[in-house]
This record gives C-alpha cells, sequence and structure tokens, in this order.
C-alpha cells in the first residue's frame, strides 16, 4: 500500500478507481501500531493476551484494563485506537444484552462476532463517519452443557418431546477477529497490532487446528508470543494483560476472567526465561516486518 | 343452536358480534382492583422542651392481625452524614404506609443533605419542615399515606417540633402523637403536657377556677411520660408493641434510646 | 360471504353468547396486572448462627388448579444471594431474568466486586416501589436471603407495595400465620440467632413446610430449599421430598368429608 490518495482518501466510503477505500485503509494503519494482541482457541477453552505499552509511569499497574468481558463469557480485546475499542465493547454488549432479551439465552460468540461485523462495516459506507481504528479479537465458550433458558422455573418434559436431539453436537470455544473494513473470521490463533506478523509465526508452530493444546499450557504459550511480539519494541515498558474463558467444567466455569495472578506470574517466568534462552541460541529471526 | 349456525350474518344487524364500540357502556371499563395503600400500623409520639425535643416510635410492623416484624424503625436522623445518621440535626418520624415512610424518608434526607452541600451551612429546622410540606403536596394527588412529625432544635435552641397530614398540611405543636394509638395517646398528652382540665388547686369556684398554666417540662419527666404512653397503647392496641425507640435532639446532637415493650 | 372484515373470525353472539368487549379496547385506560394468575404459595426462612435457611415448595397453582408442580421458586442471584419468590409466577420469571442482568451489568463496571443480599434487597425494593407507584405491580412476595456487607447472615423481604422489613424468621403468604409462630419458637429475637445452629434451623424450616403441606390447600409436599454460608455458599437442593407425614390427625377430622357420623 504505497500509493497515496490523490483525493480519493479525502472523504469516508469512497472509492478510489482501482476499489479501493483508503480511509479503511488508514484505519488499519492506526491498528498497526497497536500494542500486539493475540487471541489462542484451546481444546477446552479460550485465551485472550495483550501487550499493554505502559504510556506513563504514574499509571497504577493492574489498573485500566484493555480486555472487556462481554456478557458473562465472551472476552473482548483490541489493538488501535483504545477509545474505539472501547466503544466497540459498549456495542459489543448492549448486542449480547439485546440477545438475551430475545432469546433469553446468552449470545454464541459467532452470533456476536457477527452482529459486531455489521457494525464495524456500517462504519466504512458513510462519509459522516470514519471507521473503526482497532481489529477486535472476540473469544468465547458457548456453553455446552446442559443449560435452562433465562427465567425457567420448570424442569421440562421428562419423557416425549422436549426438543432435544441425542448427539447433537453443541457449544464450544469461539474466536474470530474483527478488522476496520467489517471484515471478519474465525481463526484458531489470531493476532493483531504492531508484533503480530511474529506472534502469527509463533502461533502457526502451535498446531492449533489439531485442537490439542491444553488451556493451562496455551497461557505459558500466549505470555510467550506476547514476549516474542515486543522484541521489536522493546525500548518501551509493557505489561502482560491475559484473560481466558474455559469450558463449564473448566477453571473458569464457563465465564471470562483475567487469568489469576499466581499462573499469570509462573507463564511471564517461563515467558522471561524463552527470551533468554533464544537470545543465547540464535539472534532472534523475525526482525523484519513483512508487508501483507 | 343448528339453525343459528346457517343463518347469514350478513342479513343480520351488528349486534350480532361483540365487537361494535357502541357495545360499551361505562361498566365495560375495567377497573384497577389493585389498592396501592396498606397500614402498616404502629404509632409515634413526639414532645419538645426548653432546650430539647425527643421523637419516639414503636418497633413493631404489622399487616392485619400479623406481626411483620418486631424491630422496624419508624424514627429517622434526617441529614446525617453517613448510612448510620451520625451527625444528623433533625429527626422524622413516619407512621402509616411503610413503604411510603422509607421512600419520603430517603427523599427528605436527599434534600437537606443537598441544602448543606450547595450552602454550606445546616438546614434549620423551619426550613426543612417547609420543605417536608412541599414534598408531601407535590403528591396530593397520589399521596404518601404517612402521618408525619418532623423534630429538632430551631434557631433559639429552643425544642420544635412540626407535625404533618398525609399531604403537607403542618403546624408546630408542643406535642402530637400519630398512628394507630394516636387517638390513645393524645388524650393523655393534652393532660400531662398542656395540662388541660387541670385547674390550681383553691384557686375559685367553678368557673373561677384557674386553668394550670402549661410550661415546658423537662427532659426526665418527658422520657417518662413517653414511656407511659407506649406502655398504655401497648395495653390497648394491638398494632403497638415490641419495642420503643426514642431520638433525642439536644444541642449535643441526636441519642437515641430503646425499651422493649410487651410483645404480645 | 359475511361483508362485515370485522366480523371475521369473531364468535357470534348468538352461538358463544355474549363477548365483554372491553377486552377489544385498543384505545382507553391500559390494563396493568390486576391479580396474578399462577401463583406460588408461601417462602420461610430463619437465619441461624453463621449462615440462613430458605424453603419454598415446588408447586405453580392455577387458581385451585396445581398446575406445574417442578417450579423451582428459589432463585440464586450469585454465592452469596438468593431470592425465594411467592405469588405471580411470571412475574417471577421478569425479575430473575432483571436480576441476571443485573448481575451480567455489574460484572463490567469492577470484576471481582459482587452485591450482596442486601444490596439486591434494596435493588429489588426499589424495583417493586417504583411499579406500585406506577400503578402496574409486580405481583409477588419476596424473601431476599444471604450475606450481607460484612458477610453476617442477612434476611429481609419486600412485596408487591414495596413494603420491607427484616426479622431473625420470615415466611411470606400462609407461611406468615402457620409458620412463622412456630419459626418465632426457634428465635424471637436477633440476639437469639446465635443459640441457633444450622441443623436447628434445616429442621425447624422443614417441619414448618409439612404443617404449610397439612393445611395450605395450594402447596406440594416436593419443595426446594437452600442453605447459605459464608464457607459453603449458596447450598441448594431443588428436589427435596417431604419425609415423616403422619395424616393420623386426618381420621379424627368429623364434618368435611364423607363419613357418616
Amino acid at each position: 500500500m504505497t500509493s497515496i490518495g490523490t483525493g480519493y482518501d479525502l472523504q469516508n466510503s469512497v472509492f478510489s478507481p482501482d476499489g479501493r477505500n483508503f480511509q479503511v485503509e488508514y484505519a488499519v494503519k492506526a491498528v498497526e501500531n497497536g500494542g500486539t494482541c493475540i487471541g489462542i482457541r484451546c481444546k477446552n477453552g479460550i485465551i485472550l493476551a495483550t501487550e499493554k505499552i505502559i504510556t506513563s509511569k504514574l499509571l497504577r499497574p493492574g489498573a485500566n484494563r484493555r480486555i472487556a468481558t462481554v456478557d458473562r463469557n465472551i472476552g473482548v480485546v483490541s489493538a488501535g485506537l483504545v477509545p474505539d475499542g472501547r466503544h466497540f465493547v459498549s456495542r459489543a454488549r448492549d448486542e449480547a444484552s439485546s440477545w438475551r432479551s430475545t432469546y433469553k439465552a446468552p449470545i454464541p460468540v459467532k452470533a456476536l462476532a457477527g452482529r459486531l461485523g455489521s457494525y464495524v462495516q456500517a462504519y466504512t459506507l458513510y462519509s459522516s463517519v470514519r471507521p473503526f481504528g482497532i481489529t477486535a479479537i472476540v473469544g468465547g465458550w458457548d456453553t455446552d452443557a446442559e443449560t435452562k433458558v433465562d427465567g425457567q422455573v420448570g424442569i421440562g418434559p421428562a419423557v416425549g418431546s422436549g426438543g432435544k436431539v441425542d448427539g447433537a453436537k453443541k457449544g464450544g470455544p469461539g474466536l474470530y477477529m474483527i478488522e476496520p473494513s467489517g471484515l471478519y473470521w474465525g481463526y484458531y490463533g489470531a493476532a493483531t497490532g504492531k508484533g503480530r506478523q511474529a506472534a502469527k509465526a509463533e502461533l502457526e508452530k502451535l498446531d492449533l487446528s489439531s485442537g490439542t493444546l491444553e488451556l493451562e499450557a496455551g497461557v505459558m504459550e500466549a505470555a510467550r508470543i506476547i514476549y516474542v511480539a515486543h522484541e521489536d519494541s522493546k525500548d518501551k515498558d509493557f505489561e502482560l494483560e491475559m484473560s481466558w474463558v474455559s469450558s463449564v467444567d473448566g477453571p473458569t466455569k464457563g465465564r471470562h476472567e483475567q487469568v489469576p495472578s499466581s499462573l499469570l506470574e509462573e507463564a511471564e517466568r517461563r515467558a522471561k526465561k524463552a527470551m533468554e534462552g533464544e537470545d543465547e541460541e540464535t539472534g532472534s529471526g523475525e526482525g523484519e516486518k513483512m508487508e501483507e | 343452536m343448528a339453525s343459528s349456525l346457517i343463518a347469514d350474518p350478513t342479513s343480520s344487524s351488528h349486534n350480532l358480534y361483540s365487537f361494535s364500540p357502541s357495545d360499551q357502556t361505562a361498566s365495560d371499563i375495567r377497573q384497577h382492583s389493585f389498592y396501592p395503600y396498606t397500614d402498616n400500623g404502629g404509632s409515634t409520639l413526639g414532645i419538645t422542651g426548653n432546650d430539647f425535643a425527643i421523637l419516639a416510635g414503636d418497633t413493631r410492623s404489622t399487616s392485619g392481625y400479623s406481626i411483620n416484624s418486631r424491630y422496624a424503625p419508624k424514627v429517622y436522623r434526617i441529614g446525617g452524614e453517613d448510612e448510620t445518621g451520625e451527625g444528623a440535626h433533625i429527626v422524622l418520624s413516619l407512621v402509616g404506609y411503610a413503604a411510603d415512610g422509607t421512600a419520603l424518608q430517603e427523599r427528605l434526607n436527599t434534600v437537606v443533605k443537598m441544602y448543606k452541600y450547595q450552602h454550606g451551612k445546616r438546614m434549620t429546622v423551619k426550613a426543612c419542615a417547609q420543605r417536608l410540606a412541599t414534598i408531601l403536596y407535590s403528591k396530593r394527588f397520589f399521596p404518601y399515606y404517612v402521618q408525619a412529625i418532623l423534630a429538632g432544635l430551631d434557631e433559639d435552641g429552643r425544642g420544635a417540633l412540626y407535625s404533618y397530614d398525609p399531604v403537607g398540611s403542618y403546624e408546630r405543636e408542643q406535642c402530637r402523637a400519630a398512628g394507630a394509638a394516636a387517638s390513645l395517646i393524645m388524650p393523655f398528652l393534652d393532660n400531662q403536657v398542656n395540662f388541660k382540665n387541670q385547674y390550681m388547686p383553691g384557686s375559685g369556684e367553678g368557673h373561677d377556677l384557674h386553668a394550670k398554666q402549661a410550661e415546658p417540662l423537662p427532659r426526665q419527666e418527658v422520657e417518662r411520660l413517653v414511656k407511659d404512653a407506649f406502655t398504655s397503647a401497648t395495653e390497648r392496641h394491638i398494632e403497638v408493641g415490641d419495642g420503643l425507640q426514642m431520638l433525642i435532639v439536644t444541642a449535643k446532637g441526636v441519642e437515641e434510646t430503646f425499651y422493649p415493650l410487651k410483645r404480645d | 360471504m359475511n361483508h362485515l372484515p370485522q366480523a371475521w373470525g369473531r364468535p357470534r353472539d348468538d352461538i358463544y353468547g355474549h363477548y365483554d368487549p372491553s377486552h377489544l379496547q385498543t384505545a382507553g385506560p391500559n390494563a396493568h396486572t390486576q391479580q396474578p394468575i399462577v401463583t406460588g404459595t408461601s417462602v420461610l426462612a430463619v437465619k441461624f448462627k453463621d449462615g440462613i435457611v430458605i424453603a419454598a415448595d415446588n408447586l405453580a397453582s392455577y387458581g385451585s388448579l396445581a398446575r406445574f408442580t417442578h417450579v423451582h421458586r428459589l432463585r440464586p442471584f450469585n454465592d452469596r444471594a438468593l431470592v425465594g419468590f411467592g405469588g405471580d409466577i411470571s412475574d417471577m420469571q421478569y425479575l430473575d431474568r432483571l436480576l441476571n442482568s443485573l448481575d451480567v451489568n455489574e460484572n463490567y463496571g469492577s470484576p471481582g466486586h459482587v452485591l450482596n443480599a442486601q444490596n439486591l434487597h434494596t435493588y429489588l425494593s426499589k424495583v417493586m416501589y417504583k411499579r406500585r407507584s406506577d400503578m402496574n405491580p409486580l405481583w409477588n412476595s419476596m424473601l431476599v436471603v444471604g450475606l450481607d456487607g460484612d458477610d453476617k447472615p442477612f434476611l429481609s423481604s419486600v412485596d408487591l407495595l414495596g413494603t420491607t422489613f427484616s426479622s431473625p424468621t420470615l415466611a411470606t403468604g400462609f407461611g406468615g400465620h402457620l409458620a412463622q409462630p412456630l419459626l418465632r419458637k426457634l428465635a424471637d429475637d436477633e440476639s437469639q440467632v446465635k443459640d441457633v445452629t444450622r441443623e436447628k434451623a434445616v429442621a425447624a424450616v422443614q417441619e414448618c413446610m409439612k404443617v404449610l403441606f397439612y393445611r395450605d390447600a395450594r402447596s406440594l409436599d416436593s419443595y426446594s430449599i437452600a442453605v447459605i454460608t459464608k464457607e459453603g455458599g449458596v447450598e441448594l437442593k431443588e428436589d427435596e421430598q417431604l419425609e415423616g407425614q403422619s395424616w393420623a390427625f386426618a381420621d379424627t377430622i368429623r364434618g368435611y368429608g364423607t363419613q357418616v357420623n
């Protein structure tokens, strides 16, 4: 993306003759400068992690969290303009709440990603708005347990038609990434922000598509990947922020929560150790940024 | 029946069907059967002295013949600094419909606090009394179903007490009883506080008898009267009992006392 | 062909009788809830030394018909608060959803900070008072139980008028007449709560559920019971069966049955 707008970049929603929307591409630039965010889809849950760049020593460690919860079982993290991220989360919460009032059940991650994709896309259509300066990773666990609809008081029929299909698979982990254009895909592992290339390279090594990575092991990997991705912006201090969602019988009981501090510290310790080891072996491979 | 099934509906008048607005009469409009009030019983009483004011109330809450709770206070501190009412200088008692009582108490409390935040000084009892009347009257057509008594010390440091009807009519008085046993306690107060029907011995015969002049009573005497009033009301009124709570306003602040009453 | 389109699909008066046209009004006064439809009966609760017991049967009645027999009227809010509902079941479901969304929203603000039973009671009482003031009541009486801000046992009630009160033992509906006097033998005063053990409290509540089943015609012998303590959180059992019933007294009743003498 080297060509300049030549006038076609001054207004949102306007195509250039070669079919590009420059405002959206500029929004992507904002994302590419944001702190790295990753999401990992594990066998029994989802992990979200972000490299929170410390912009001032006067900020209280642990405060101003970047990973937000939507409903109870979904986490959202975004790279790019922080206020845009907040608005995005606010919309996600409204969508989740409206879904609940219609369907009396939590919104599936897939449906939420769809609604948010449409929302973000709408901001590419009008001259009166600008696109979102974020790429968001949305991850959660749709419950696979037998659950009642909201407000259900009875037990349902013991025999006869109960609307249940034997052996039907339902629930499980969901991980989606939504870009400023409104484009979204489901991922095994997602990365965005400044260190995304390094992070993607590391994620690809994990063989996530086999669906074998355990949640606890994923936490260790996530921490390490954020540290690897931070290599390029070593001059800046950062804080590792991490959250996870497990199945109902897992450590978070189906809820999206911060990774407990003991586990987080352990993961950070190991990540730092791995980084030291890497420095001794090679000179760290992913130095140059590649063009997407 | 069979013949009516094959009857041509078009030939008959629209009265065949119950949809025409003209069918409607005033009595067809269904009315609410929900009654938004209840009476939670109990009684309250306030008496003022030279340099103090006492507000008292029993702590029983009732619904019909049932006792809801033996400890549901109906005397409140107004204008305190925290939820305990610490630092309050005005007291309020509300008897009647308890939910309205709670709502009204919260509202007046907020007003008195806001007054202090905005003006940097405590609201006088006189101003608070007028404000309470305004609040009550603002709901003139859906009233707070309570009898209120407000007490504190006036600008001269003397006991001040104001009593209200549910829609905000009020006056300053020496003493007042309200609630279920008001009709039992008030005549007792007339006699013992305002010395009604008491005459100076040997002051004359017949119409020449001089009435005993009322004067503010000392605090101990007033506390004794309050206890007597409530023990007697507990004997004679089923909605009164369980506990007697008193809030006493003096220049030092608000003191609280509690005496058990019969729980039958 | 009937040429009165307004009449299509309408019951004919000559066949079905007159239909109260006020039901068809589109203008005019708005009808709000005027009576409960499907209802739950009493809820009982007792404080004990370090917690609280609450119970309600699993019946939802439609008038005098025992309509639904597996209805759970104890609704846990979180691990330190629970609401027991009496009265209209659909309003209970509405409130259950309302509390659910309250919990979700509360978690957005400060994760980890949870509303305690006292907070929940304040919230519910404001909802109920607002609705009664709008002349559109939620037809319930509830007991809110759990732990307060100091982790002490909490028990308080709210009803459709927004009336609230608290006591060491509470019972709604019929239980207010039958169970409350029995429960007060256990603890009539806050000072007596420290002498009530969990076992005693549970036994007393179970005994009261039995008494209510004997005498309340809108009750059921299958019930839910929950114990809330700081250590154990909410321990809820929703499919309990009344034990040790004795209907021997029924033999001695004369004048209601079919017996001759």
